[in-house]
């Protein structure tokens, strides 16, 4: 019989977190199941559709990660380049660089002296700024594409350790279902002699 | 994870989190392993750069600043390889240093799991 205290086999944990169900740790096995009144089939049925759908948010975050990722070296690209045109500005030279204007295909260009360069923004937009706006508007993106990822790489240790705490109780109820399979064997041949 | 054959060791919301936090190291090991790849690469690339430098006759190199390549002179092209090279070796160097503390972390909580869980619980590499 389920001996000891435990009122309840919920955990100290986070309920949930941004959206994700937070995984509901198991103290005893028997007085899970009593509690949901699942059997060990639909328990384990159930537990795994939970892993599933957490497999799915995670494929979905990783995607997010993957997307920032490449966006901070790319900010950290133009960053460079605002702050070699700025750099070069005092000297009254002007850059020559060669730039590719298709695959394969390159062309040189003569950046003279210049106060604004112009950024894409996206969605066919494209806005002209002075060096100081850019550079400031550049580091803005910069810290909060890279402040994103902070969060989401924490999401993803939650959503990781959520998957862990899942697979874990499976692994108990089964163990479980085969401890009371192996009794219920024991006590009919007890029975008989 | 592998599954007891039906074993009666009870697991405990602390044996639970030292599992949370295994799966969480070993995933850290990983992407160091990647990331520590990749700084090597850059590293190298670096290397093979400045010798280039150094054998080539020419004045101006193409340096490339974001996606287009500018006419630098070789003296700042040095400069700057030597910066990125004190940039990415810098990085290795944590890159190891935390990868060996999260070895470490992570073979301390091995003998604490195996020696609850004996048998009944795979922490190796499938």
């Amino acid at each position: 019989m389920a001996t000891s205290s435990s009122s309840s086999s919920s955990a100290e944990v986070v309920t949930e977190r941004r959206g994700i169900p937070g995984a509901q740790f198991v103290e005893d096995v028997q007085t899970y199941l009593t509690q949901t009144g699942f059997d060990c089939n639909s328990a384990l049925a159930f537990l795994q559709e939970r892993l599933q759908q957490y497999k799915m948010v995670e494929m979905k975050l990783q995607a997010q990660q993957r997307e920032l990722l490449a966006k901070i070296p790319d900010i950290e690209k133009c960053l460079d380049v605002v702050a070699t045109l700025q750099a070069k500005k005092g000297t009254g030279e002007a850059l020559i660089t060669d730039f590719e204007i298709s695959e394969g295909i390159y062309s040189r260009a003569s950046i003279e002296d210049t106060d604004s360069v112009c950024l894409w923004l996206g969605a066919n937009v494209m806005l002209e700024y002075s060096c100081e706006e850019a550079t400031a508007l550049l580091r803005k993106n910069l810290d909060n594409a890279k402040a994103s990822l902070e969060v989401l790489l924490a999401d993803l240790q939650f959503l990781r350790d959520q998957v862990t705490i899942t697979q874990v109780t499976i692994a108990r109820v089964y163990n479980w279902d085969v401890h009371q399979r192996r009794l219920r064997q024991a006590s009919p041949s007890a029975k008989d002699s | 994870m592998q599954q007891g054959g039906g074993s009666e060791t009870e697991v405990t919301w602390e044996d639970q989190q030292n599992i949370n936090k295994f799966g969480r190291l070993n995933n850290r090991f990983h992407e160091l392993e990647d990331e520590i790849k990749v700084a090597k690469e850059s590293n190298d690339n670096l290397e093979d750069a400045g010798n280039e430098l150094i054998l080539t006759d020419e004045e101006v190199v193409r340096f490339q600043i974001g996606e287009v390549f500018a006419h630098v002179p070789k003296e700042e092209v040095e400069t700057r390889i030597e910066e990125m090279k004190e940039v990415t070796s810098k990085s290795l160097e944590k890159l190891h240093e935390e990868k060996e503390s999260v070895l470490a972390q992570m073979s301390e909580l091995k003998q604490i799991l195996y020696g609850k869980f004996k048998d009944s619980i795979n922490l190796e590499e499938d």
